[in-house]
């Protein structure tokens, strides 16, 4: 399945030249530190490089992007952990475990676990795409709207059925958020919901409302402490403990596998990358013998939404790669870069730069070792964060992040959402609801809505044309059994007379 | 702020509501309903309600299940036992009062520029959340003035709206 004169062709393309080379650590620093600031996404830092690239060689441009890419991938754990603050959504199940373990002075071993997580979830993601380039696109190609739908409400209905005590509460908040994600213009030009307000004609802004809902909401929920760890003698930043907390990720190699390969595969979508973390940490709970843990500062919680986010970057790029799909911000700004060289992505990309293409690979397996050492040093730098008074820190982050809404926005609107999901998010908190599934919904309201109306006239309204989609059919069989299988465990456990432990999913 | 849940009589049964709860949900299923009667007289075609229509629908549906949890029997003279961590009223008053800080920051950000409005927002918030010591109120706002400004403007060249430097809110 590799061409090996193409892949020799990439390793001379990689060895011949120390140019390519020179853009990774720079890459990957922009990439760790955009995401340092709530509010600031990786297609923004990618698209504010635009300008670069041009004076790269085409092979160069790709690297520095991809570098960016990956250390953003890392990157947005630091804020999920230390400040419960997920810089975008494909951080969000690692706020379920990584807060948690912050606060209870576990914040050197939780970056340690994210950094080695994120690290190995690439370096799979990588090898997979290496191995089996092709296969991965022709089953990419198979995806459809129909898949789409399966997976957006698989997704919503995990969440909504994992994170909280109550179904109902659950469900209704990912409605809510899928009724949200679809304010603003309709595919017809029909306004929905916008109040008249022309600012809302674009939807209500989601990386704002993302910030809003879950960082303001529990910085509100900090503003009565001294500091996240109360504890003095756990506020140290220690190397050691760091590199402990990347060893105890290799104790958990079925977590980290299931999480990387289900992350690659579901990178593979439109909006995959912002579900891969949630589903791989469903995954990993449901598949855990003692689920009640996940939540309460659990690593196997953060290895598995890690590696399942890194690996994503995997699934996005063979898509892109492949078929000249961008799945997502990020790598339709990357298909940018390609016009900007005159280069078009598909299979005939493929087929005529199987050695760019392979070179990418292998230079993006190696960026995961600098990541390694970069992303160490910059979490030992970030690790401090817990020393800071909450009544210095929470007013810095959250001006950060209205300005960073702003920033994003160019108007009024980032910073008012910021601060109407900031007081929606902290009520819902408060009331026990999933805020979570309410910011999937938000993401995946326009994508759903889309997939449902392409699925809809596809298939002109009957519903046996889904029997025509093997795939579609499998994610719905999935999506019906991870609702049923608590129910049906509790059942069974109740025929042979042995009561099941506590499930805070119901 | 301990959770309210007022008692009454139907029939002779003592029923708890958890009333800020029920406000909050009866708010959410009022929007969703609000939603999908705004979507429908814009365009009532398939194309714009195949998605709204059904989640709208089944929000409220949940809300009846929601509704009806927040409603609880209680027997004999006992005290309903509470549904969620209570607040404080010095804690509930220094939500609030950080809530209506980020409202006025918000606001004012892009209308007197962020320099400014980030400046008193920081030296307002510190010293609300219990910071006195003077030097600290002033060298840090300005820091992080400096330093976000510098970022947004300089690095990202990411026009804000300022009120003594470069900017478009003068």
């Amino acid at each position: 399945m590799i061409d090996m004169a193409a892949l020799a062709s990439a390793v001379h393309l990689l060895a011949s030249s120390w140019q390519p080379w020179m853009v990774v650590i720079p890459g990957i620093l922009i990439g760790l530190l955009v995401h340092s600031v709530p509010g600031l996404t990786t297609s923004m830092a990618l698209a504010i490089c635009l300008p670069l690239i041009p004076y790269m060689d085409f092979l160069q441009a790709l690297i520095f992007m991809t570098a960016m890419y990956a250390g953003a991938l890392f990157g947005v754990a630091i804020p999920a952990i230390l400040l419960n603050v997920p810089g975008s959504a494909s951080a969000v199940g690692t706020t379920f475990d990584g807060f948690p373990m912050a606060q209870q002075g576990k914040h050197n071993e939780a970056l340690g676990l994210a950094l080695a997580a994120s690290c190995i979830g690439q370096a799979i993601a990588y090898l997979l795409l290496l191995c089996m380039a092709g296969p991965i696109a022709a089953f990419a190609i198979k995806l459809g709207p129909p898949e789409m739908l399966m997976v957006s409400l698989w997704g919503i209905t995990l969440i909504a059925r994992m994170r909280g005590r109550h179904f109902a509460r659950g469900l209704m908040a990912g409605a809510f958020g899928l009724l949200l994600g679809t304010v603003g213009l309709s595919a017809r030009g029909a306004p929905r919901g916008t109040f008249d307000i022309d600012l809302l004609l674009d939807g209500i802004p989601v990386v704002p409302a993302i910030v809003g809902l879950f960082a303001a909401a529990e910085l509100f929920n900090l503003v009565g402490r001294d500091y996240i760890v109360d504890d003095l003698t756990r506020r140290r930043v220690d190397a050691s403990r760091i590199l402990a907390g990347m060893r105890d990720a290799l104790r958990h190699p079925g977590v980290l596998l299931r999480g990387a390969i289900l992350g690659s595969g579901i990178g593979i979508l439109p909006g995959g990358h912002a579900i891969a973390n949630l589903l791989s940490y469903s995954e990993a709970r449901r598949a855990a013998r003692d689920p009640e843990k996940f939540g309460t500062g659990d690593p196997r919680g953060i290895i598995a939404a890690e590696s399942a986010n890194a690996s994503s970057e995997g699934g996005s790029m063979a898509t892109l790669l492949a078929l000249g799909i961008p799945t997502g911000g990020a790598t339709a700004v990357m298909l940018v870069a390609f016009s900007m060289h005159n280069i078009t992505g598909g299979p005939a990309f493929m087929r005529d730069h199987a050695d760019i293409v392979y070179a990418v690979i292998l230079s993006s397996l190696a960026q995961v070792f600098i990541l390694g050492l970069v992303g160490f040093a910059f979490i030992f730098v970030a690790g401090f964060v817990v020393k800071v008074r909450l009544r210095m820190l929470v007013p810095m982050v959250l001006a950060m992040a209205v300005i960073g809404s702003f920033a994003l926005a160019q108007n009024l609107a980032g910073p008012i959402t910021l601060a109407v999901f900031a007081v929606i998010g902290w009520l819902m908190q408060r009331f026990d609801y999933p805020v979570a599934a309410t910011v999937i919904g938000l993401l995946l309201g326009r994508l759903t809505e889309g997939a449902l109306l392409r699925t809809y006239q596809m298939s002109g309204g009957e519903i046996g044309f889904l029997l025509t989609r093997p795939i579609a059919l499998t994610i719905l069989f999935l999506l019906i059994v991870s609702i049923m299988l608590p129910y049906l465990r509790s059942a069974y456990a109740h025929v042979a007379g042995n009561p099941p432990g506590k499930d805070i999913s119901k | 702020m301990a959770a309210t849940q007022p008692i009454f009589e139907f029939s002779g049964r003592r029923i708890a509501i958890d009333l800020p709860h029920l406000a909050f949900a009866t708010t959410i299923a009022g929007w969703c309903a609000w939603f999908l009667r705004d979507a429908w007289l814009s365009a009532s075609d398939v194309e714009n309600l195949i998605l709204i229509a059904p989640a709208a629908i089944a929000a409220i549906i949940l809300y009846g299940f929601v509704a009806a949890g927040c409603f609880h029997r209680v027997t004999g003279d006992a005290k309903p036992a509470p549904l969620r961590a209570p607040l404080t009223a010095g804690i509930a008053i220094k939500i609030a009062g950080a809530m209506g800080l980020l409202a006025g920051f918000v606001v004012a950000g892009p209308l007197i520029g962020f320099d400014i409005a980030s400046f008193v927002y920081l030296f307002a918030m510190m010293f609300f959340l219990g910071e006195r010591r003077i030097l600290v109120l002033l060298l840090v706002p300005l820091i992080f003035c400096i330093a976000a400004i510098y970022c947004f403007n300089a690095i990202l060249s990411t026009p804000l709206p300022l009120f003594f430097f470069s900017g478009d809110a003068s």
